[in-house]
């Protein structure tokens, strides 16, 4: 697997003069203030200019560089960090590494949503997480992510590599109302989860479809076919595309066809530049010229990929998905789709419970979009699946939930 | 711990079979294998009990092979809550 070039060094990003607005800052990536960062650092950030400052600080000069959330380090992690050579910035206040040293020029470290475990480092570089190549339309994107995660500099490296492609971003305080702050801003192009979309339509379904957008994506959890659907309708004209892709393996799967699932023949081909996706025993796996350093060759995902009909699907994680009830194995991604099918249903997530006899029992929370009885809930998933696969315990929440990621780890 | 009395157990169990469209008898002697309710059926109502008294049962007492019938069913329920 060819990997992706080198890093060229400090030369001004193609799309230094696209416009960003973040927080009340309105201007270029060229008028953001850049970053004072030490060669080797940690950006802790409490918003999004200051990310993106240190974005463009890292994307015009050879250091080596971790933004996040500040809120998703814990003091631990940060000492670690200090002990990793990394000095700590947190506004204007630095803290030295406990053992400077340095600085790998052009690295880029990402923290994984931790979704699996305890979030680790994951390195990068700004051509690795560059994934879009061909010239784009002009497009103003909103950027709701969390800085540093992998769809946050997804979006970023997009605007610094193509002229044409503005970014709005959207403080955490601001992603309840992000429909109206993207109506104003005259947002063309959204990225965000299945979880982010449903609860926009949730909660602001008029001001969503006011919005001019060209190009809706999602990515970041298991995308349904419901919620295509929905946005499909909604936006007729727009391209709905689905992304699969990891901070370890990189950017992987685009779909555009406005389907869920991606065509079995894309399966086990060797195309120059395209990544290899293959299923092992209901696994992907994936070797892709974008994945993490450290991380190349086929990639065991941990995500479940069943082919139907032609087409493969990523249902979620493996380690969560399997329900024993009483010696039959329910799979909670296929009950989620039961529910999620139900015209009422908007939004699901399904667990099992323990229970007492059968050791486990299915059940199930969800957001309803019209009232609809228990009954009719366990009839609809009774005619769908087996016995032990329906959920035994509803729980109708009044929002859906949703993380700093965006996700509800369904 | 408040508990529950034979009446409000029996409404639960109840709800448990109208969910799936079936009705519970009025005799206490009915047998489980004749109105259809199985240990999911069972470990349901149990869930039930524990969400509205907000603690666990404990299953490790003896004579769960003895149930058969709905008087069964309630009178284990109600003597779980005080062990």
């Amino acid at each position: 697997m060819t990997r992706h070039p080198e890093e060229k060094g400090t030369a001004l990003p193609p799309g230094a003069g696209n416009r960003i607005v973040a927080g009340g800052f309105r201007g270029t990536w060229a008028d953001v203030s850049r970053a004072a960062l030490p060669v080797v650092a940690a950006a802790l950030v409490e918003d999004q200019l200051t990310a993106a400052g240190a974005a463009w600080e890292h994307a015009v000069s050879l250091r080596e560089t971790l933004i996040v959330g500040a809120g998703r380090v814990s003091e631990d992690q940060a000492q670690e960090l200090r002990d990793d050579g990394f000095a700590l910035v947190r506004g204007e206040k630095i803290e030295p590494a406990s053992h400077p040293r340095a600085a790998e020029a052009g690295r880029l470290w990402l923290l994984t949503s931790g979704s699996t475990g305890r979030p680790k480092r994951v390195g990068h570089t700004l051509q690795s997480l560059t994934t879009v190549a061909a010239d784009q339309p002009p497009r103003r994107w909103l950027c709701p992510y969390s800085p540093g995660t992998y769809a946050w500099w997804q979006v970023v490296t997009l605007s610094l590599a193509h002229p044409g492609q503005d970014v709005i971003f959207v403080e955490a305080a601001q992603l309840d109302n992000w429909p109206e702050l993207a109506l104003a801003e005259g947002v063309t192009a959204a990225s965000g989860t299945p979880t982010f979309w449903r609860q926009a339509l949730w909660h602001s379904a008029e001001t969503v479809a006011k919005l001019p957008l060209e190009q809706i994506t999602l990515g970041g959890e298991p995308v349904d076919q419901v919620i295509l659907d929905r946005l499909t309708t909604l936006f007729p004209s727009a391209r709905v595309s689905w992304i699969y892709a990891s901070s370890e393996a990189g950017a992987s799967i685009a779909v555009h066809d406005g389907r869920a699932g991606f065509p079995a023949s894309w399966l086990d081909r060797d195309v120059p530049g395209r990544p290899q996706l293959t299923v092992v025993d209901g696994e992907l796996l994936i070797d892709s010229a974008w994945s993490a350093n450290g991380f190349e060759g086929p990639l065991r995902t941990g995500d479940r990929a069943e082919i139907i009909d032609g087409r493969v699907y990523i249902t979620g994680r493996i380690a969560s998905d399997e329900i024993n009830v009483g010696g039959s194995k329910a799979s909670a991604s296929a009950v989620r789709a039961v529910l999620l099918a139900h015209p009422a249903v908007m939004w699901a997530q399904v667990r099992g419970r323990r229970a007492p006899i059968v050791g486990n029992i299915v059940a199930a929370d969800l957001v309803l979009e019209v009232p609809v009885s228990p009954q009719e809930l366990t009839s609809w998933c009774s005619e769908r699946l087996p016995d032990y696969s329906v959920p035994r315990r509803l729980r109708i929440l009044d929002e859906i939930p949703i993380k700093e990621t965006l996700k509800s780890d369904v | 711990m408040s508990t529950l009395s034979r009446n409000q157990i029996r409404t639960m169990m109840s709800q448990v079979l109208e969910t799936q469209g079936k009705t519970i008898p009025t005799s206490d002697a009915a047998l489980l294998s004749e109105i259809g309710f199985r240990s999911l059926d069972f470990s349901e109502l149990a869930l039930r009990v524990e969400d509205e008294l907000g603690s666990e049962l404990n299953f490790d007492a003896p004579g769960l092979r003895a149930i058969e019938t709905v008087g069964d069913v309630l009178e284990f329920l109600e003597k779980l809550q005080s062990t």
